[in-house]
């Protein structure tokens, strides 16, 4: 890359695939940028999801345009990022007649969004992954996978470093800085080096989540952010291939996702104050643990492994639990300037690990704008580095095996 | 619901060591319990953590003189009748960045370039994969978490590249034999696999099931093999020969 002139410093707030993504993007659209991020990266909701690459097929009944946006996704992401994904596609199966009677809208939803949703004969779905429950109803197969929840992320993030973006960790952002109105930078805390100090920026952009009522608190704006945790159980052996999950529209605990040696049920879903405080709850583990045994009854007898919470932010004061799981699942870009008449900051929330790319696209495409460029996006079709990238670069590239040794 | 105190090592502070008394349910783990802290008694605290759930590999550290993963650790399994306290530290043959937190940049040093990170599945042996997939595919067990190297005690003896990038040098070769000519090389030497003396320690500590030990046995095979060949003069590499899939 030719070195040009900046267009601008942009200080992105949180190290979760969000702020991974936008970093990434700003550097390719020659932007100079920092990343903080107050733990180690994805420490927040990123590094703790469920692991499930959307096929969109979960939400192609309620939203064709988000269920779209996934499948673009899985097929950009199996181009720049192949190694960070096990791309053994998925099943949605019907545990009972209602399941069943679903079937045909769910079928057309997907097809309407451009995902191959095909049906297969229960028989051989259960050669497809032996150990379902053989009682299922229907089998609808889709392009789901499991993405590693670390290294994906870590990926966008290798690759920004290598490009010259800046990336503070265990930097934690402490205050918002005005200057006549507008945000001129952020005050953050260096937890390693135990003192305070000032980062200068054209633009600040807070990825943070279940946390950007907090970070927007400190701009002095109210942003209704409502933290949403769920519990996810691991149990010690990898019982399917596929991500299976319940033919049905989106509930508690419904989907199986295999990673590495574990199969992992998620989720739950409830509302809380603050992300920080969040614990198991033990029902979950009982509950969850029942669910999985639906769809793969040999998961109530394999040993239990780990029981974890993330946190979704949903935007807006939502007053039930029932409206929350309504609420839409893309994702929010506000600019402050225009809500709040606090230009310089603007805040990213929700969406899914799997648009992770997207979220970035758009929130530079909105980054340009505000700044009066036209850069177009290249992420789509920019390899990114190796995880191990990060810490070594010369490890940089991946390359797929040839031989077949397990 | 009990009570048990945390003595935790703060190298960089003056202090040193501090301590902490957390509420601890069956479930919680010492990740569990280091949030804890952070959330309700020292949000300065400093550790690495991410998944929660033993596949990144971030959160080693020795608990109570065991190097472990704090995520998967239970605190009601430690011994606390003989211990009384949790006492955790920082992973030692990382570089220190401050409290629990290291930066694994070490470990990276020796691992093979251009590995990828996908193997073929073992679950359900004989089941048939939906048409659009060739063959089922899995993440690699090794999570680079670096328990093995902080155990191992020719480490710190001497230059030695360590049980887990000698570990990804072999399953590297495992799935790219014909790679031989490059890789073994930088692995024949005596910082290489001829540098372990077998301690096992690093398949002890491994929480994923690498058995690194094991992989450095057949990594020694291997370069046997390949340097027998390349005395008697066989021309290529000692692997199948077959195409390398280009990045
Ligand atoms: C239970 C559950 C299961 C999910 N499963 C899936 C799935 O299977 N597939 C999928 O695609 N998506 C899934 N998601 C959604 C996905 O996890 C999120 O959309 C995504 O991780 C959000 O990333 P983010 O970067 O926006 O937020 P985060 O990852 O939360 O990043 C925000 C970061 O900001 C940091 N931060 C906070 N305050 C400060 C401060 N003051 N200074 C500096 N840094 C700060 C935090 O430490 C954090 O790292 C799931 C979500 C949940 C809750
Ligand atoms: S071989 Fe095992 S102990 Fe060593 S880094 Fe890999 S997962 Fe950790
Ligand atoms: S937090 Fe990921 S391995 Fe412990």
């Amino acid at each position: 890359m030719a070195v040009r002139k900046s267009h601008g410093h942009v200080v992105i707030i949180g190290g979760g695939g969000t702020g991974a993504a936008i970093l990434h993007d700003l550097l390719l659209r020659g932007f100079t940028a920092t990343l903080v991020e107050r733990g180690e990266l994805t420490s927040g909701t990123t590094g703790r999801h469920h692991g499930q690459l959307h096929s969109g097929a979960r939400y192609a009944v309620g939203d064709r345009e988000i269920a779209r946006e996934c499948m673009d996704e899985v097929r950009i992401l199996q181009r720049i990022a192949p190694e960070a994904i096990e791309m053994n596609w998925g099943l949605f199966v019907a545990l009972n007649e209602e399941d069943n009677a679903f079937a045909p809208e769910f079928i057309a939803a997907c097809q309407e969004s451009g995902i191959p949703a095909t049906e297969v004969p229960v028989a051989q779905a259960l050669q497809m992954e032996p150990q379902l429950n053989p009682a299922i109803l229907r089998a609808v197969k889709v392009p789901d996978g499991t993405i590693d929840a670390w290294r994906l992320p870590l990926h966008f993030f290798a690759t920004a470093r290598a490009n010259g973006g800046m990336i503070k960790t265990f930097t934690e952002v402490v205050g918002v800085i005005r200057t006549a109105g507008r945000v001129t930078g952020v005050r953050v805390l260096d937890h390693a080096a135990q003192n305070e100090y000032d980062i200068a920026a054209d633009l600040v952009v807070s990825a943070t989540g279940a946390w950007a009522g907090q970070i927007a608190a400190l701009a002095g704006i109210a942003l209704p952010v409502t933290p949403a945790p769920g519990t996810m159980v691991a149990v010690k052996k990898r019982l399917n291939n596929m991500v299976i999950s319940q033919l049905h529209p989106a509930g508690d605990g419904d989907i199986v996702v295999p990673q590495r040696g574990l199969s992992i049920i998620g989720s739950t879903q409830w509302q809380t104050d603050d992300p920080d405080t969040v614990e198991v709850p033990a029902e979950d583990i009982t509950y969850l643990t029942a669910r999985a045994a639906q769809l793969i009854p040999a998961f109530a007898s394999t040993p239990f492994h780990a029981a974890w919470t993330a946190c979704r932010p949903l935007a807006g004061s939502s007053g039930s639990v029932e409206d929350g799981r309504k609420l839409s699942r893309d994702f929010l870009a506000i600019d402050h300037g225009t809500t709040d008449n606090t230009p310089g900051l603007i805040s990213i929330i929700g969406g899914k690990a799997t648009v992770l790319r997207a979220m970035g696209e758009q929130t530079v495409d909105m980054i340009c704008h505000l700044f009066g460029i036209s850069e177009g996006c290249v992420t789509a079709t920019t390899p990114l580095m190796s995880h191990r990238g990060y810490y070594n670069p010369a490890l940089a590239g991946e390359r797929a095996p040839t031989g077949g040794a397990l | 619901m009990k009570t048990v105190r945390f003595r935790i090592a703060r190298p960089q502070r003056a202090e040193q060591w501090q301590e902490f008394d957390v509420p601890v349910q069956d479930h919680t783990t010492v990740v569990d319990s280091l949030e804890w802290i952070r959330a309700h008694l020292d949000r300065t605290l400093m550790y690495r953590h991410s998944c929660h759930h033993g596949s990144c590999g971030t959160c080693g550290m020795v608990i109570n003189g065991t190097s472990a993963l704090a995520c998967t650790t239970r605190v009601v399994d430690l011994d606390l009748e003989t211990d009384q306290v949790v006492t955790v530290t920082p992973l030692p043959t990382m570089s220190h960045i401050g409290d629990l937190a290291v930066d694994p940049t070490p470990l990276f040093r020796h691992f093979p370039a251009a590995a990828g990170y996908l193997r073929p599945s073992e679950a359900n042996r004989g089941s048939t994969p939906p048409e659009e997939v060739p063959q089922y595919k899995r993440f690699e067990n090794c999570i680079e978490c670096g328990l093995c190297v902080s155990v191992c005690p020719v480490i710190n003896l001497r230059e030695f590249m360590g049980p887990a990038a000698l570990a990804a040098y072999n399953r590297e070769l495992e799935k790219n034999p014909g790679r031989s000519d490059e890789l073994l090389p930088q692995v024949e030497g005596a910082e290489g696999a001829a540098g372990c003396d077998r301690h096992l320690a690093c398949s002890a500590a491994c929480p994923t099931g690498v058995y690194p030990a094991k992989q450095i046995v057949q990594l020694r095979k291997k370069i046997e093999g390949w340097q027998k060949n390349r005395e008697s003069g066989t021309t290529g590499s000692a692997g199948d020969g077959s195409p390398v899939v280009p990045l």
